[in-house]
């Protein structure tokens, strides 16, 4: 699969972009002023407005800040005296400011605000600007008053064989509608969005040919049309949302074409007011280490030609000068993760901007253009009698002033991290001494009861499922011959109504405890915010607490729902049960399979039955001395 | 006569200790540093990663302060979790991170009383503190994460099964 991104601001260009520059959609003046901006028809007043360096400030106190943040699901983390601003999208990504410095991290990005955040009294204030972006806002401008506009942030290109499918991620909930479809080309309409991403990209990717974004209606009413010009034999399908997300599908029959650089066609008229052609600009550039090296993605708008030239060992510097192109936004002088040491980007000349690395070492280069501009490749082998110069040109289409797209790759999810339950890698403390005083014992513990009904779903309470399924094994092991105390036998607390779940659990481990049990065995039934989890998980906490989990985790393999195994945790009852313990979660309330299986009586019984022979397959092989096994 | 060499060497070799131990214990986080923020996958058991820029220590920031926001950083970030389209297990909605304190190699994580709206289950709230201990302790000089909720310490979350009066290490899971 090919993961590309044709366009993209605010906080998912968190993960790909460290820009050079602020993005040059204008701002009002806003310094010590106050105003009312609206949003999504309500009207927020913001107070706490200061300006630096000519870009608008917000006090991180000001009510309209928090009603904003609040409307748009974002968290603030900030104190008096605290050097960290951070807020937390509802991506969510957390960007984070901090008092005195340009710099502004949203995930594994860094950016450059339009000035360091400062502190005015008590108060912090942010850039405006920045702030809104990472929010996947823009203020705009409509006649006297001001409007808060959703901005369509990004449009990923995925692209898996012959499929290519467009990710359009924006502030609010997206729910584009074709509005035209004829003649291999598919229009989509985002009411109430507007967008800075105007333009055509070519993609030639799959099914999909181009893609042309404009933008149409009023400040307050505004739409973003995307039209999507297909390959021959290329057909769209319905638009999918996915979280926060919106996929737009196409399926092609010929096999992709290359992805990038080819040159694009004349754009089509764009009737937004923002769209025009203008001088070629350096919008950004991103960094993305790899396993392999780093990958610098530099935005270009426009057309341009470049040259690059590299010196040679030990003096293993890089650059490439972008000739006719302007540098939007001040220069930037960063170090940068290995194999390079730093990174530079500057206007050399009025008509050349360069962008220079330290290598750190004699490592592999290449340059190639990109479908957003150029990408420099840096390998983190070293090598011998590499090239020391070339060039080229680039090609693209956006609109003036407009945040440029980066080609995104967000850092890869890493699968073998620490952390992982095999039990292998599991630490303890030492093994206790403990012989029960009454090996013919067996504590059952009812999860919950009484003012703690648990999970709830279904109008079926944990607390009711957890007695009956312990009531059951209780029969079964009594028919066996051993001795049961449960910690409840009816729908009530254990210690008192009302009480803390510290003195809740505790009272349901001394009960264990003081009768000198055998074994522990707390019965619960799972539940997670949504439905997708189910299993039977059997938890521990002790040494002990093992070898019973795994023969009790095996005999419920085959209880009807999927085996999560043995999870080590840090849970109360396991942890302070001085005998061998299992917290068996049976099933999920919140999964629908799961739940009907909960719901049954025989399945209960068969869950009993198989806890039961688990008992009994344990005291066989671990038996007590002198006592016998059931 | 005693050679006077030995005392002026053992000045110079304290100066020298003195002044590796200062440059390493002030050094900044270079610029590309990163932090892993865990997250729990929803199989409930492994953990995934994503790396997140770690600011480095600025002009006038501690050595002390820094540790201090480095963890303020990484506690907010896994309580937020990895972004939306990632299966993980999550906080409930509003969990946020109140501040944090550094005891010695023990950070204090104080939690919004949004965490304490648990979905039931030990699944999730076995999974989101695991995460939050792993990125906090994955701070160089931390190995324990303290748990209090609006100001408070709490035995358990309410209704919940996860003991949170003792600080929490990676061998708790």
């Amino acid at each position: 699969m090919i993961n590309r991104c044709i366009a993209r601001t605010g906080s998912r260009a968190a993960f790909a972009l460290l820009a050079v520059a602020p993005f040059a959609f204008a701002s009002p003046a806003l310094a010590d002023a106050s105003i009312n901006a609206v949003y999504q028809q309500q009207t927020i007043r913001f107070t706490h407005l200061s300006s630096a360096y000519g870009a608008p400030a917000i006090g991180v106190a000001d009510p309209g800040f928090t009603k904003l943040l609040k409307a748009t699901g974002a968290l603030l983390t900030w104190k008096p005296g605290e050097r960290y601003v951070l807020i937390t999208t509802s991506a969510p990504v957390v960007v984070s400011f901090a008092l005195g410095d340009r710099r502004y991290d949203v995930g594994p990005i860094t950016l450059q605000a339009a000035f360091a955040p400062f502190a005015r009294g008590v108060e912090a204030y942010l850039p405006l600007d920045d702030v809104l972006r990472s929010l996947d806002l823009a203020l705009r401008r409509d006649g006297a008053a001001f409007v808060l506009q959703p901005q369509l942030a990004g449009l990923d290109v995925r692209q898996d064989g012959s499929r290519t499918t467009l990710l359009a991620h924006g502030a609010a909930p997206l729910h584009p509608r074709v509005v035209r479809e004829s003649d291999g080309v598919v229009t989509y309409a985002f009411d109430g969005v507007g967008t800075t991403l105007t333009g055509t990209r070519q993609i030639n990717a799959g099914g999909v040919r181009s893609v042309q974004i404009e933008t149409s209606g009023t400040v307050r009413d505004p739409r973003t049309l995307v039209t999507v010009t297909l390959a021959p034999g290329a057909v769209a399908e319905a638009p999918r949302e996915e979280e926060r997300d919106v996929a737009l599908a196409f399926d092609g029959v010929a096999p992709a074409a290359p992805v990038v650089a080819e040159e694009s066609p004349t754009p089509e008229p764009v009737p937004s007011a923002q769209a025009s052609s203008g001088p070629t600009l350096v919008t950004g550039v991103a960094m993305q280490p790899s396993d392999d090296g780093v990958s610098v993605a530099i935005a270009i708008a426009g057309n341009a030609s470049y040259e690059w030239h590299r010196l040679r060992d030990p003096d293993n510097r890089f650059w490439v000068d972008i000739d006719g192109a302007q540098l939007q936004g001040p220069p930037l002088d960063e170090g940068a993760p290995p194999p390079l040491t730093a990174l530079r980007v500057r206007q050399s000349d009025p008509t050349t901007v360069r962008i220079a690395l330290t290598l750190a070492g004699s490592k592999a280069v290449s340059v190639e253009p990109s479908a957003t501009g150029l990408e420099i490749i840096v390998g983190a082998q070293d090598v011998a009698d590499a090239p020391r110069s070339g060039g080229g040109s680039v090609g693209s289409v956006v609109s003036e002033g407009q945040p440029n797209p980066v080609l995104v790759t967000p850092a890869p999810l890493q699968p073998g991290v620490p952390g992982s339950s095999a039990d292998s890698t599991w630490k303890f403390g030492t093994r206790s001494n403990y012989v029960p005083t009454n090996p013919r014992l067996i504590v059952l513990d009812p999860g919950h009861g009484g003012s703690d009904r648990g999970t709830i779903h279904g109008g079926v309470a944990e607390a009711d499922l957890t007695l009956d399924m312990a009531k059951r094994l209780r029969d079964i092991l009594i028919a066996r011959g051993w001795e049961v105390k449960m910690t409840r036998d009816t729908d009530v607390d254990v210690y008192a109504p009302g009480d803390s779940a510290r003195d809740e659990l505790q009272a349901r481990v001394d009960v264990a405890n003081k009768a000198g049990a055998r074994l522990f065995v707390s019965i619960h039934a799972n539940a997670f915010i949504n439905s997708g989890p189910y299993g039977t998980t059997c938890y521990v906490s002790k040494p002990e607490d093992v070898a019973f989990a795994r023969i009790v985790e095996a005999q419920l393999a085959a209880d009807g729902t999927k085996d999560d195994g043995i999870v080590k945790s840090h849970l109360y009852v396991t942890l302070h049960t001085r005998m061998p313990a299992v917290l068996v979660e049976t099933a999920f309330l919140s999964n629908p399979s799961d739940y009907a299986l909960l719901t049954s009586a025989a399945w209960r019984q068969k869950v009993a039955q198989e806890i039961a022979d688990g008992i009994g397959q344990y005291t066989r092989e671990y038996p007590v001395p002198n006592q016998p096994a059931q | 006569m005693r050679s006077p060499r030995l005392p002026v060497l053992i000045v110079l070799l304290a100066i020298v200790a003195a002044g590796t131990w200062y440059s390493l214990s002030h050094r900044a986080a270079r610029n590309g540093e990163t932090i892993a923020v865990y997250y729990t996958r929803q199989n409930g058991t492994t953990l995934g990663d994503v790396r997140v820029s770690m600011r480095p220590r600025q002009p006038g920031e501690s050595a002390a302060e820094h540790l201090h926001n480095t963890a303020l950083y990484a506690a907010v970030e896994a309580v937020a979790g990895p972004p939306n389209d990632v299966p993980a297990i999550r906080f409930p909605p509003g969990t946020r991170v109140l501040g944090v304190s550094v005891d010695g190699s023990t950070v204090t994580v104080d939690l919004s009383k949004d965490v304490e709206r648990q979905a039931g289950g030990t699944f999730g709230e076995n999974g989101e503190f695991k995460a939050l201990v792993y990125t906090v302790t994955g701070i160089p000089g931390v190995d324990a994460v303290s748990v209090t909720v609006d100001g408070a310490r709490l035995e358990t979350l309410p209704g919940g099964h996860l003991e949170l009066d003792q600080p929490l290490h990676r061998s708790d899971w």
